[in-house]
Order: structure tokens, then sequence, then C-alpha cells
């Protein structure tokens, strides 16, 4: 009877041993699975979208998931998140890393860590042509209805910085922007590459759309880690820092950015720690 | 998987004020959707027991239309559809209140208007036709009978299912939250969004739909009640 | 509206399938024949619970029946989405939260459909069963839930119509089905809403009128072989 107990005891205690083992971290996770498992939109060119005649999904934040599971050696994952599922699924474990248009902001920094910056996005308000004339800065918007995407950075940025403002959120940078188009509101939040592509998409449209040129802010974006997951932080920081040295990085921006891509862009940030 | 369990993070940043207002919101649309379904239902009621064909098909296709569609694409019809070819003026004053709150109280009062009419409907054709016979013999005209013999029975009758639609109104107002509308499910997510504290926020959310349901329901169940008296003398 | 029709008919019917998950009017239907499939057992399950006279059944199913009716569908949808992962261990889809969502809130509005139609039937039958040496669990199974579940039939084939309706909802949390179609035709087209938008209704409004038109026929059919009701 006694004996029972000690073996009963002894697996208890192996069992805690072997819980403890499981919770290794995720790098090593990652190693021994082979494979790094890389959150993205799939829905935001050119950061990572749909390659129409490929079906696959592409983008300037696909590629450098690709440069880092090559760091680490191994296999590339990529799954497809939406907006507000990007810190849920990191914190559940269920992707290990989130290059998503993840802004940097002090809550979100609160639940999961941040990478170097690998984009450095401002942030503009999408307006009707008709409307330029009068509003001209982003504090025209004041008292007046903005439109974005329901848990984006924009939408909290546009509540901060715009005063007296009234934000309508939808679910997805479509709907929004047709609240805009179909003049249910004065302007569209969003980042300017994101409305860049609208105001492209509108100018065959009865409503053509301008983007007031003063960024509402300016958003560093990071690649989303797990909190307390420093290993695999510290290996993405690695990569980054090196894809900046080699030249690897400016190859694979003016890639998706350059003069000769759809949205020509110039860089002006570099890879480093995100200011807060 | 961790997850800490942290109420007191719903107290900050003004997101007491955000629930309250989304609160708010519901009540409000639940209030103004009410107004027009029972009055809309009441009249369609009504007009379809004066009989003339013509009429009865149109109410027939409205009633028919609005149950058969569902209560979202309503919403959408309304705030995308009619909102796109309403005349500018009109719609800028719409704008002015809330596109949102508008339409899409528009869209809910309408749907179920329909389904009032048909409860009312049936309440009256329950209430014999010796009542309406009656007090025309007494030399009240239709619609003076209707007013005050008929209609008032048909009402009492007509409480256990009016309660049922109108508790049905108040969630349907949930429905909003797809346009935009911060009511009370909308603020939830909101607030979801900026905390992550999931688990707490729907709860509050959860505790006061549930609450002002209850709340519903006993109110019917306690007129139900106390028109019963009335109703047992036939 | 018309051209938009014929322009976008496969969106409609079929959603991005074969280049992405069936959707349209096909999902519409198909996610209300499942998700009403498994709300069937729960929905006997519940009302069973809700005639029981063990406490332990009673309370439970009560409460079940009564917070699924006392919140809107679309918060009850939310709460799956978040705790469905939870219970499982792992991410999971619109389309599963979606099916879960409406068979647990529609096996809650059918327990209390099957629960009037037992109450429906005269106690004798109960009565009987036992008398026959029946434990309470057969006498329900093989007298009084068929019978009860014949005589509900209309009501749970106009339960049918709801869920095809309440599968709109998918649309909130993107499943591909057929009011996410139409809201992605509306966004590609920009300047038709109100085409697009009534286009869908019209296709709700046929369906739905289709389906009304089949219970009806299915109510006149029962007429004949009715089961015996409380007198």
């Amino acid at each position: 009877m006694a004996m029972k107990k000690v073996f009963k005891s002894l697996a208890l205690v192996a069992c805690l041993g072997a819980a403890q083992l499981a919770h290794a971290d995720a790098l090593s996770d990652i190693k021994d699975r082979g494979t790094l498992v890389c959150g993205t939109l799939g829905t935001s060119e050119p950061f990572s979208f749909q390659d129409p005649v490929t079906r696959q999904v592409v983008g300037y934040e696909v590629d450098l998931c690709k440069e880092i599971a090559k760091e680490l050696g191994v296999k590339l994952d990529v799954k497809m998140i939406a907006v507000a599922a990007r810190i849920p699924e990191l914190a559940a474990g269920r992707v290990d890393l989130v290059a998503a248009n993840l802004g940097w902001s002090a809550d979100r920094a609160k639940q999961i860590d941040y990478s170097y910056q690998h984009y450095v996005s401002p942030q503009k308000i999408l307006i009707r042509r008709e409307d330029a004339g009068t509003l001209k800065t982003n504090a025209d918007l004041a008292g007046k209805r903005v439109s974005a995407v329901s848990g984006s950075s924009s939408e909290a940025g546009a509540k901060k910085l715009i005063p007296d403002v009234t934000t309508v959120t939808f679910k997805d940078p479509p709907t929004a922007f047709v609240a805009l188009q179909q003049r249910k509101v004065s302007g569209f939040v969003g980042s300017e590459l994101m409305l860049l592509k609208f105001k492209q998409d509108a100018e065959n449209s009865p409503v053509q759309l301008d983007i007031i040129e003063e960024p509402l802010f300016v958003e560093p974006w990071g690649i989303g880690i797990r909190k307390g997951e420093d290993a695999l932080r510290e290996e993405v920081n690695k990569a980054l820092v090196k894809l900046e040295e080699s030249g690897q990085l400016q190859k694979i921006f003016d890639r998706w950015f350059g003069p000769d891509s759809k949205f020509p862009t110039k860089r002006v940030f570099k890879v480093e720690e995100i200011k807060g | 998987m961790k997850y800490t369990f942290d109420f007191g993070a719903l107290l900050g940043q003004g997101y007491p004020a955000l629930i309250w207002g989304g609160l708010m919101t519901t009540l409000e649309m639940t209030l103004f959707a009410w107004l027009l379904a029972f009055v809309l239902g009441s009249v369609l009621a009504v007009l379809r027991m004066l009989n003339i064909r013509a009429l009865n098909y149109v109410i027939a296709v409205y009633v028919a239309f609005h149950r058969n569609v569902p209560m979202l694409v309503h919403i959408l019809l309304w705030y995308f559809g009619v909102g796109a070819i309403m005349p500018l003026f009109i719609e800028d004053v719409v704008n002015q209140i809330g596109g949102e709150f508008v339409y899409s109280t528009i869209a809910i009062g309408l749907v179920t208007a329909a389904y009032v009419s048909e409860d009312l409907r049936s309440a009256i054709r329950s209430i014999p036709r010796g009542q309406m016979e009656a007090s025309r013999s007494l030399g009240l005209s239709y619609l003076q009978s209707m007013r005050k013999v008929i209609l008032p029975q048909a009402f009492k009758i007509s409480i256990p299912p009016l309660t049922n639609q109108t508790l049905l109104l108040f969630k349907n107002t949930s429905l909003a939250m797809a346009i935009g509308l911060i009511e009370l499910t909308g603020a939830g997510r909101e607030i979801e969004s900026a905390t992550f504290k999931t688990f707490e926020i729907y709860t509050v959310v959860t505790v006061l739909y549930l609450a002002i349901s209850l709340l519903l329901m006993f109110v019917g169940a306690y007129l139900s009640k106390r028109v019963a008296y009335v109703t047992k003398t036939r | 509206m018309w051209e938009i029709l014929s322009d976008n008919w496969l969106l409609l019917l079929v959603g991005q399938w074969p280049h992405g998950p069936v959707g349209g009017l096909v999902a519409t239907v198909g996610l209300a024949i499942v998700s009403l499939l498994l709300a069937f057992p729960l929905g006997i399950m519940l009302a069973l619970g809700r005639i029981s006279a063990h406490k332990i059944f009673f309370w439970p199913a009560t409460a079940v029946v009564y917070v699924v009716r006392g919140l809107p569908l679309i918060m009850f949808i939310f709460w799956v989405y978040f705790f469905l992962p939870l219970l499982i261990g792992n991410s999971v889809s619109g389309v599963v939260t979606m099916v879960a969502a409406l068979a647990l809130y529609e096996g809650a509005y059918l327990a209390e459909i099957i629960r009037s139609g037992i109450e429906a039937l005269p106690r004798g039958q109960m009565e009987a069963g036992r008398s026959l040496g029946l434990s309470h669990m057969r006498t329900m199974r093989k007298i009084i839930l068929p019978q009860a579940l014949y005589n509900t039939i209309p009501s749970m084939l106009s339960q049918f119509i709801s869920t095809v309706k309440e599968t709109s909802l998918g649309y909130v949390i993107s499943v591909h089905e057929l009011t996410f179609a139409a809201a992605q035709i509306n966004n590609m087209l920009l300047t038709k809403p109100f085409q697009v938008f009534a286009l869908l209704a019209l296709t709700y409004f046929t369906l739905n009128l289709i389906l009304t038109g089949v219970v009806k026929l299915v109510e006149k059919h029962m007429g004949s072989g009715q089961a015996v009701t409380a007198a």
C-alpha cells in the first residue's frame, strides 16, 4: 500500500519534471520542429498579399520571414491571420512570429515583445478630392467622422490626435474605404501605403480621393514575438542586422518599394531598436 | 495557456464611459426602433382588417420581405444601399445624427413591425366577431370600434408575443456593430482590442445583456398577469 | 442589378471556390444544414434536462437555455470565437466557430420546441410506459420522443429558415457565406451598393420563400398522419 503511494508520487514528480522540460523556450521548439511559423496578413499589398498568378502569399514581410527562417536553419511556414487576431495568436503560441503590419504601441508592448523595426509607416488620412479645399490638415477633421479598421493602431491614433473626432470602425480595410467613398465619413485613417493603393484604385471611380500630406503620426513596425522569448528575439534581431549590413535588406526593400515597383517609396528608416 | 484575470484593467482609460455610452446607445436604439415597430405594426394590422385586396397584398409582401431576409442584410441594405441613393441634403442631416444609428434603427424597426403586425393580426382575429357587430350596432364607426373595443383587447392578448418581439428587437441592436456603431457589443469589442482582456469585457457585456433581457421578460410576464383578469371574463 | 447578377453569379453561388473556400449560397445552406443537424441532439438533451425531475439536469439545462436566449447571437459568436480555441488547444477557423455557435444557439431554441412537443403529449403515455415496466429513459426513447419529434417537425423546419438567416452573421467574422460574398462584390464595384445589397436581399427572400413553401407542404402532408395529442 505504501509502495503504491511512493510510486504514484514518483510518477507525479516525473511528470512535473517532464512538464518543466516541455516548457523550454520558443527558439529551441522551433529548432526541434524544424519549422518557423510566421503569422502574416495576406491581404496587405506589398507587405503580404496573394499573388494573383501563383495564388501564393508573397511580399516584403514574407521575404523577411524567409530570411529569418534561413538564418535559423529551419523551414518557413506562412500562416495568414486577421488584424484582430495578431496578438492573440502570438500569445497562444499558435504562431512563432508575427510579421503583419504590426505597429508599435505602448499597450501592445505590454503584451508582446518587438524586434528591431523593419518598417516605418506614416499614418495618414484619405479624403475625398472634393473636400480637399476644406480639409487641408489633419486638424481640419476635428469634430468630424473618420473611418478606420477595427482594432488598428490607426484608430487609436485618430482618437488620440484629432480633437473631438468620431471614429467609425469596420472589420476590414475595403469596408472602411467604402464608407469614405459613400460619404459616410469625411476621412479614412490608415497606413500610407494602404491608402495609396485605395487612392490609385479610386482614380477610375466617380469619387476620387486624396491623401492629406502631413502624417497623423509615424509608426514603427516590428516583428512580434511572444513576451519573454528573449533568445528568439535576439536571433531575429541578429538576422535583421545581418540583412541590413550585407545590403540584402535594401535589395528586399527595393524589390517591393523601389523605383520600378508599384509603391515607390524612399527608405527613411534604419534597422534599429524601436524607441518607445 | 496562461491567462491572468484582471477586471481592474477595465477601469482605466475611459473604458467604463465607453461601456456606458454603448449601453445608452443600445437602449436608445431599442426605444426608437420599438416605437417605430409598434406604431407601424399596429397600423398594418388594422389596415389588414379592412380587407381591401390590393392593400392586403402589399402588406403581405412587406411582411414576407422583412421576415425572410436576415436582419443583418436589412441593416446593410439601408446603410450602404439606401444611404447611397438618398438625396445629399437628407444624407448630410442623417450623418449629423449618425448614419449608423439612424439606418440600423430604421431597419430593425421595420423588420420588427412586420412581426408585430402578424402577432396583432392573429390577436384581433381571435376576438369574437360579435364584438365588432355589437359595437357597430351601438353606433360606433369602424375606426371607433377598433380603437375603443377591439384593439385594447387585442393588445392585452398579444402581450406575450409582443414581449418576445421586444426581446428580439433588443438583441438585434447588437447587429449595428457590423456597420461601426458603438453600441454595447461594439463597445465590448473596442475595449477588447485595446486591452486584450477578452474574458473580462465579454463577461461585463454579457451580464448587462442578460440583466436587461431578464428585466424585459419579467416586465412582460407582470403585464401579462395584470391584464389577465380582464380576458378571463370572456 | 441584373448585370451584377450575371457578372457575379458564381461568386454569389459558391464564393471563391475552387480558388478559395466554398462560399456564397452553397456555404450558407451548407452551414445551416450542418449546424441544425448538430443542434438536434443538443436540443433533445437540453429538452430532457428541462423537464427532468433531477435538479442536476434541470438547472444547467435551464441556465444554458436562458443565457442563450438572453444574449444576442453576435455576442454568442464572439464568445465561441474566443473560447473554442482555448478548449481545443488549436486555432479554429471562422467556419468551425460559426457551426459551433449556431449549433449551440439553435440547440437551445430547439430544446424549447421539443419540450413543448413532449409536454403536449398526454401524461398517460409516460405512465403507461412505466407501468409496463419500461424505465423512464426507455419510455422517452421508444414512445414519447418519436411522437414529440414528429409533431414538432413543422416548427423545426421553421427553425431551419431562422438558421439560414443567422448564417449571415458569418459576415462579421469573415466566414465566406452569401452576405460576405455580396460585401466582396460591393467592395469591388463601389458605385452600386443599393443594387448589390438589394440583390442580396432578394436572394435570401427567394430562398426562404421556397423553404417556407416546403414547410407548408410538409405541414399539410402531416395533417393526415397526426400522432395522439392531449385532448
